[in-house]
C-alpha cells in the first residue's frame, strides 16, 4: 500500500514539475518530457498492475492539461509502459547509454504514434503541421534522453528513502 | 470460448490489462469525438483534483523567480532606468499623437453610428500551467465555470489576442492558443483588408490560409481579428507577418505570421465573456469553408 502511495505521490511531483516548473525553461522549443521518462520507470521498477494503471492515469492527466482534445496520450502511454515492462526482463537496462537509447526511442515512438493519431483524427491535412513536427521530434527525443539519467537516479533515490523510512518504521512496530 | 479467455487472462494478466486499458482509451476518444457529457464532467473533476498543485508550484516558483530579479539584477537597474525614461519621453510623444487621432476617430464614429464593437465584460486570470506535452499549444488558468467562463470565449492579453477557451472545471480553465494546430481565428489584414485564417503551426508561429493570391500582403503587415468567426470581437491584434509565400499556381498564398503575444511568457490574461453583437450584414459575408473562429474539427 505504501508503494503505491510512492508512486501516487511521484507521480503528482512530476505533473506538477511539467506543467508549472518547464514554464520557465530557458529554451521554449524544446522541453524535457518528464512524464514520458517517469512512465518508463514505471515499467522498470513499479509493481506491473499499478505501474500499468499509473501509466495510463498520466497519460489521461497530460490530455487534460493540454491542447490535444481527443486523448491520445491516454493511448499511447500504457503501450509505452508496457514496452518498458518487456524490455526490462530481456535487456541489460543500466547506465547511461542504455537509459539514453532506450527512452531516446521510446520518446522517436511517442512522437510518431501522437502524429499518426493526428493525422487519422483530423478532418483536414495539417500540412502546416507536420514540418515544424518532423523537424521538432528528433531534438526534442535528444533532450528527453539526455535528462533521463539524472531523473531515473533522483527516483531511484527516493524510491530507496522510502523503502528505509518504511522499514525502520516497521521495526519500530515490532 | 469463454473458459478460454479466462485462462488467457489468468495466464497473461499484464498484456490483458494494457489491452483492456487502451480500449478504454480508445472508447474515451470517441466519447470525446462525440462530445458526452459524462466525459467532460470526469475530466472537470480531475482538473479540480490537478490545477491546485499546478497553482502551488507555479507561486513558488514566480515568487523565488521574483525575488532574484529584485534583488540580484539591481546592477543593470540603472542603465534600464535612463533607457526607459527615454522610452517614457518618445510613447509621451506617440501618445499625444494617438489620443488626437482617437478623438477624431470617435468624433467620426458617432457621426456614422457605427455599433460599439468593443466588449463589455472581461475576466482577468492567472496563468498556473503550461501544456505538460510538447506537441501542443495550451495553457491553465485560475478561473473557472464557477467565475462565468464558458467553453470558447475569447482570451486576449494587452499585446493582443492569445487563444480561446477549450476545457473548463469549476475553478480552472484550458486555454487553446493561438498557436496550437488546432486554432483558427477568422482575421483582415489590417492594411489592405483582406479576408484569411489564421491557424496555429506549433512553436511560436501561425500561419495564415485561405488568403486570396491576388491580395497584395507584404513582410511586416498586421493581421487583426475579422470579428466573424462570433468569438472575437473586431479588430484585436493577432500579430504580424514574418513571411510570404506564393508558390507557383493555386488560387491563395501562404504567410506565416508571429503573434504579437508572446506566448511563452504569459502570466495573466483577460477572458472576454461577453462578445460583441455582430451585425447581420457581417454575418452574410462570413465564407462557407472558414472555420471561423473555433477549434478546428470540433
Amino acid at each position: 500500500m505504501k508503494r503505491i502511495v510512492f508512486f501516487v505521490f511521484l507521480g503528482v511531483v512530476v505533473l506538477t514539475l511539467q506543467t508549472a516548473l518547464l514554464r520557465f525553461f530557458p529554451i521554449q522549443r524544446l522541453r524535457p518530457d518528464f512524464m514520458l521518462i517517469f512512465t518508463l520507470y514505471l515499467g522498470f521498477s513499479s509493481p506491473p498492475i499499478l505501474g500499468a494503471i499509473l501509466a495510463f492515469f498520466m497519460g489521461y492527466f497530460v490530455d487534460l492539461f493540454s491542447g490535444n482534445t481527443f486523448g491520445l496520450y491516454t493511448f499511447s502511454r500504457p503501450i509505452l509502459f508496457y514496452g518498458a515492462y518487456l524490455f526490462k526482463s530481456k535487456f541489460y537496462m543500466e547506465g547511461f547509454l542504455s537509459h539514453f537509447i532506450f527512452v531516446f526511442l521510446a520518446a522517436f515512438l511517442d512522437g510518431a504514434l501522437i502524429l499518426m493519431f493526428i493525422t487519422l483524427l483530423s478532418p483536414e491535412p495539417l500540412l502546416g503541421f507536420y514540418p515544424s513536427f518532423l523537424l521538432s521530434l528528433f531534438p526534442q527525443s535528444i533532450v528527453t534522453a539526455l535528462i533521463t539519467p539524472l531523473l531515473f537516479a533522483l527516483f531511484e533515490k527516493g524510491s530507496i528513502l522510502f523503502a528505509k523510512k518504511n522499514g525502520a518504521s516497521v521495526q519500530e512496530r515490532g | 470460448m469463454k473458459i478460454r479467455g479466462l485462462f488467457l487472462l489468468r495466464r497473461y494478466p499484464i498484456p490483458a490489462l494494457i489491452f483492456l486499458l487502451l480500449l478504454i482509451a480508445l472508447s474515451l476518444m470517441s466519447m470525446r469525438a462525440r462530445q458526452q457529457k459524462g466525459i467532460a464532467f470526469f475530466d472537470a473533476f480531475l482538473m479540480e483534483i490537478g490545477s491546485p498543485f499546478q497553482r502551488a508550484s507555479t507561486f513558488a516558483i514566480q515568487t523565488v523567480q521574483r525575488t532574484f530579479d529584485r534583488y540580484l539584477f539591481l546592477i543593470h537597474l540603472q542603465r534600464e532606468n535612463e533607457i526607459l525614461k527615454q522610452r517614457i519621453a518618445e510613447l509621451q510623444k506617440e501618445n499625444h499623437l494617438k489620443e488626437e487621432a482617437f478623438l477624431a476617430n470617435e468624433r467620426l464614429r458617432n457621426l456614422l453610428q457605427f455599433r460599439e464593437k468593443v466588449p463589455t465584460s472581461m475576466i482577468a486570470a492567472e496563468v498556473i500551467g503550461q501544456d505538460p506535452s510538447f506537441w501542443f499549444r495550451s495553457v491553465t488558468i485560475n478561473k473557472g465555470e464557477r467565475d462565468g467562463i464558458r467553453k470558447g470565449m475569447a482570451v486576449i492579453a494587452p499585446e493582443g489576442v492569445v487563444g480561446q477557451i477549450l476545457k473548463v472545471a469549476p475553478h480552472y480553465a484550458t486555454i487553446l492558443l493561438v498557436t496550437d494546430y488546432n486554432s483558427a481565428i477568422d482575421s483582415i489584414v489590417q492594411k489592405t483588408r483582406a479576408r484569411a485564417i489564421v491557424e496555429g503551426k506549433g512553436e511560436n508561429r501561425c500561419q495564415l490560409k485561405y488568403l486570396l493570391r491576388t491580395e497584395e500582403v507584404n513582410v511586416g503587415d498586421v493581421i487583426m481579428t475579422s470579428g466573424l468567426g462570433g468569438n472575437f470581437p473586431k479588430g484585436l491584434l493577432i500579430g504580424e507577418i514574418l513571411k510570404v509565400e506564393k508558390g507557383g499556381h493555386g488560387i491563395f498564398q501562404f504567410a506565416e505570421l508571429v503573434p504579437s503575444v508572446d506566448l511563452t511568457k504569459l502570466e495573466e490574461v483577460l477572458v472576454i465573456t461577453e462578445s460583441p453583437v455582430l451585425s447581420t450584414e457581417e454575418k452574410v459575408k462570413k465564407p462557407k469553408k472558414s472555420p471561423g473562429g473555433g477549434p478546428k474539427g470540433k
